[in-house]
């Protein structure tokens, strides 16, 4: 195994543990849990078979080298952190409407 | 007697909201009528907080579905037994509430839906008919196993009890959705009763549809 293997693991072991305990702290739900969860595992196999990957890649006639794979690690990042700050953001608007919902109902009931 | 609660949730509607207040009391003046404007820019608010009903205001603008859990969480609150969910948009014959509510009263159903699909005629715009509502049933149908004949079915009634299997979270135009599917992963008992629909305006659009199914999705990973 490439130490460069052995690092991407490193990295993926860290977000498991990350994923791990925000289930544990209830700061997701038991879908963005498994979501992520088979997320990072396709991540790891994709580390671990990536000399069957090149081989793949090569085979389909595409030239595969290290800084592309980290160009494409890189656009994957940028889509967990995105889709991340989408959920984030829908969760904020789910508060806001409560708010907004206690705030007409108490207008009503304080006769205002 | 049971109770029951018509829930009208508004959206800078002060042309239409007065006339369908009075059709809703024509019809029957023991119906509780609630207005939720959803923060309108215009008098929609103030014109039914004069009508002597019961008016709530967003003092954010949230949309439709949360206008209608609005409405209906409050309804409940004040001891409502059915509840239906009607539009401010004068698309709804306010006549038609009691075949809606008919089956919750009989205890044949636990929710109704109100179809544009069925015996009555509806002009429905042509390109909504044969193209959007199909494909509509059909993703309704493949993804969360709906078999209604109106896909958008926005005029329901459903009773109280119903509720808790019912609690959608989508604020915008999903909820109709959502609360479709809820009612038919749930055990509650379904009827679909035929409406007429009076287009005022094209309504959902194509890309309504997609913003739907976005939403959706996105509410799968909400808490």
């Amino acid at each position: 195994m490439f130490t460069q293997q052995i690092i991407g693991l490193i990295v993926i072991t860290y977000f498991l543990i990350r994923l791990y305990l925000q289930k544990k702290q209830k700061q997701i739900n038991a879908n963005e849990f498994y979501f992520w969860l088979v997320f990072w595992m396709i991540a790891a196999l994709a580390v671990v078979f990536l000399k069957q990957i090149d081989l793949l890649v090569r085979n389909l006639g595409f030239s595969a080298s290290g800084i592309d794979v980290l160009l494409y690690l890189a656009v994957v990042m940028l889509f967990y952190f995105i889709f991340r700050m989408r959920i984030r953001m829908a969760n904020m608007e789910k508060d806001i409407t409560k708010v907004v919902r206690a705030i007409a109902t108490k207008e009503k009931n304080d006769g205002m | 007697m049971k109770k029951i609660f018509i829930i009208i949730p508004a959206y800078n509607e002060e042309n239409n909201i007065i006339k369908v207040i009075d059709d809703v009391k024509n019809v029957n003046t023991d119906f509780q009528i609630v207005v939720v404007d959803d923060c309108s820019t215009d008098n929609t608010y103030q014109l039914a907080n004069k009508s002597n009903i019961i008016a709530l205001r967003h003092i954010v603008n949230r949309g439709q579905g949360a206008a209608l859990k609005t409405g209906t969480e409050y309804a409940i609150m004040k001891g409502a037994d059915i509840i239906v969910h009607f539009d401010a948009d004068r698309q709804f014959l306010a006549g038609e509430i009691k075949d809606v509510v008919k089956s919750i009263l009989n205890n044949q159903a636990d929710i109704v839906f109100g179809s544009r699909f069925m015996d009555k005629k509806s002009d429905i715009p042509w390109l909504k008919k044969n193209i959007i509502m199909p494909l509509a049933r059909l993703v309704n149908k493949l993804f969360f196993k709906v078999t209604l004949s109106d896909p958008q079915a926005g005029f329901r009634a459903f009773s109280t009890n119903a509720y808790k299997k019912l609690e959608w979270q989508q604020d915008g135009m999903a909820h109709c959705s959502e609360i479709m599917h809820n009612a038919f992963r749930s055990d509650l008992r379904t009827k679909e009763v035929p409406i007429t629909v009076i287009y005022r305006d094209f309504g959902q659009k194509f890309s309504g549809g997609f913003k739907i199914l976005k939403d959706m999705f996105i509410g799968k990973f909400t808490r």
